[in-house]
């Protein structure tokens, strides 16, 4: 019941951290740009072959399993649509989003709760500097919108995997393979996948932002810090792809009933 | 006055570590508080500059009620306070020159290389990073932080923690140095009687959440408290 309580008493934690620190950034914004800059340069590069060679697999695996489904239907030819339309919509941004929780969130916890326990946070304050501002906003912002960016990526990478894949091992014609894509993937399918990756990055800023900026306990707590980091980065995720996933039906169905669909 | 606590009380869970504390320091003073590991002397400190909030009672430093104060006159009173933590405590992904320089409003190169001169080191270091410089030399570039703002009250927490006995004393004869020369107003957390027998005005022994002794260099040297006793002891 304690860990139930505690891991809801976190969740609140992290809700209103981050709207703290979404207040901090409006109340000052454009003072923080270069610091944004320089971490969405860190965040990008740290990440960026890491995103690639998982976008790229996460097709391979898709077209490998749907062949073998699809072949028993006699129904190959519905491969490239179902592939991409699976990848942009739900496990290019989810299968992605948890190589960056792991890559961008373990380090930014560790970074962040390093800096905790040798009290460099502390020292920003004592300087007459708020560390929400100087350390937590860059990072929060940087990895919000390079997750989104990474992940859009990831997924693009992730279809050409699947189209290289599907042309290399089942001989099947590049045309042939993008053929049934529209019948597939339409408008929803990007929106979904975009809002997801947005949703997926959110939760990876607020979560090692958090977690890291409170750790406390020394060497051991920064471990725990970033174990808890890991841990609840991938269960939101997860709880998080549902609702999204039954909240964009949802809209879908609305739009197409009130507005004939588009 | 510079500092002034009135019935501090503070509290981790059932662990009473200040327990309704009362003292003040006098502006240009030096006063060391000393005490064994856990008797609240960092935690007097954190809430002397609005790290940590008193569980009950008052705080005022230049008149200035800490205890209630906001985050923005919280700011105000330290920009008066400089701390120096155990750890260095600088910026990894900074400069020395940015970390000396991360208090002032305008980066001023000279005003960076007159604090580090103060605590005796030079400007070869300026393009450095922290850990390309030895742990004494990072404590001496946070204590230049410190100053680099022109703070009227310095706050040290067990400053010498972790350094060599020639670098420790390296750093005292500093804080002696730099009470002296800039007139400020000292409060040293720390363990080592030698030292603050030597440089102390008055030193303060916390025990059990309760202040033990205050008193002048020449009394706590003839006061026959066993705790006070045992840091005698350890001083000679």
């Amino acid at each position: 019941m304690q860990l139930v309580l505690g891991f809801f008493a976190d969740i609140g934690g992290m809700a209103l951290f981050s709207l703290e620190v979404v207040r901090t950034w409006l109340r000052t914004f454009g003072q923080n740009g270069s610091l944004i800059v320089e971490q969405i340069a860190l965040v990008a590069y740290r990440s960026l072959v890491t995103i690639l060679f998982s976008g790229f697999f996460v097709g391979a695996i898709l077209v490998i399993q749907f062949h073998l489904m699809l072949s028993k239907y006699d129904a190959v030819t519905l491969l490239g649509g179902l592939n991409t339309s699976a990848t942009i919509r739900e496990v290019g941004p989810l299968i992605i989003s948890f190589l960056l929780a792991g890559k961008v969130g373990a380090y930014t916890a560790a970074e962040l709760g390093t800096m905790r326990v040798t009290e460099q946070i502390d020292a920003i304050r004592c300087l007459g500097r708020d560390p929400v501002q100087y350390l937590i906003v860059p990072r929060f912002i940087a990895i919000v919108l390079c997750s989104l960016l990474l992940l859009v990526f990831g997924v693009l990478v992730g279809v050409a995997g699947s189209m290289v894949v599907a042309v290399e091992l089942y001989n099947m014609n590049f045309l042939q393979y993008m053929e049934s894509i529209p019948r597939f993937t339409g408008i929803w399918t990007i929106i979904a996948g975009v809002f997801k990756s947005l949703v997926y990055g959110l939760i990876v800023a607020a979560v090692s932002t958090y977690k890291g900026y409170f750790a406390s306990g020394g060497a051991q707590g920064v471990g725990r810090a970033v174990t808890e980091c890991a841990v609840y980065t991938n269960l939101l995720i997860v709880f998080a792809n549902s609702f999204t996933s039954y909240f964009l039906e949802n809209v879908q169905q609305f739009v197409n009933n009130t507005f004939g669909g588009f | 006055m510079a500092i002034s606590f009135k019935n501090v009380a503070k509290a981790f869970g059932q662990k009473k570590v200040l327990d309704g504390v009362s003292f003040s320091v006098e502006t240009g003073e030096v006063l060391f508080i000393l005490g064994k590991s856990g008797m609240g002397k960092s935690v007097t400190l954190k809430t002397t500059i609005g790290l940590m909030k008193p569980d009950r009672g008052e705080i005022y430093v230049h008149g200035e009620a800490v205890h209630t104060a906001s985050e923005h006159t919280l700011a105000q009173v330290r920009k008066k306070c400089g701390m120096v933590f155990q750890h260095p405590a600088l910026l990894d992904s900074l400069t020395i020159f940015e970390n000396v320089a991360f208090g002032l409003e305008t980066k001023n190169r000279e005003r960076v290389i007159e604090c580090l001169k103060l605590v005796h080191l030079d400007e070869s270091i300026l393009n450095r990073k922290p850990q390309e410089i030895s742990y004494g030399m990072q404590k001496r570039v946070s204590l230049a932080r410190t100053l680099a703002p022109g703070p009227q009250i310095l706050l040290f927490d067990e400053p010498t923690t972790g350094l060599d006995p020639i670098t420790t004393n390296a750093v005292n004869e500093l804080i002696a140095e730099l009470s002296d020369r800039l007139n400020v107003t000292s409060v040293v957390v720390s363990h080592d009687m030698g030292c603050a027998l030597r440089i102390a005005d008055r030193i303060l022994v916390l025990d059990q959440g309760n202040i033990l002794a205050l008193d002048t260099v020449d009394r706590i040297k003839s006061s026959s408290e066993p705790l006070i006793q045992d840091f005698l002891r350890e001083a000679l």
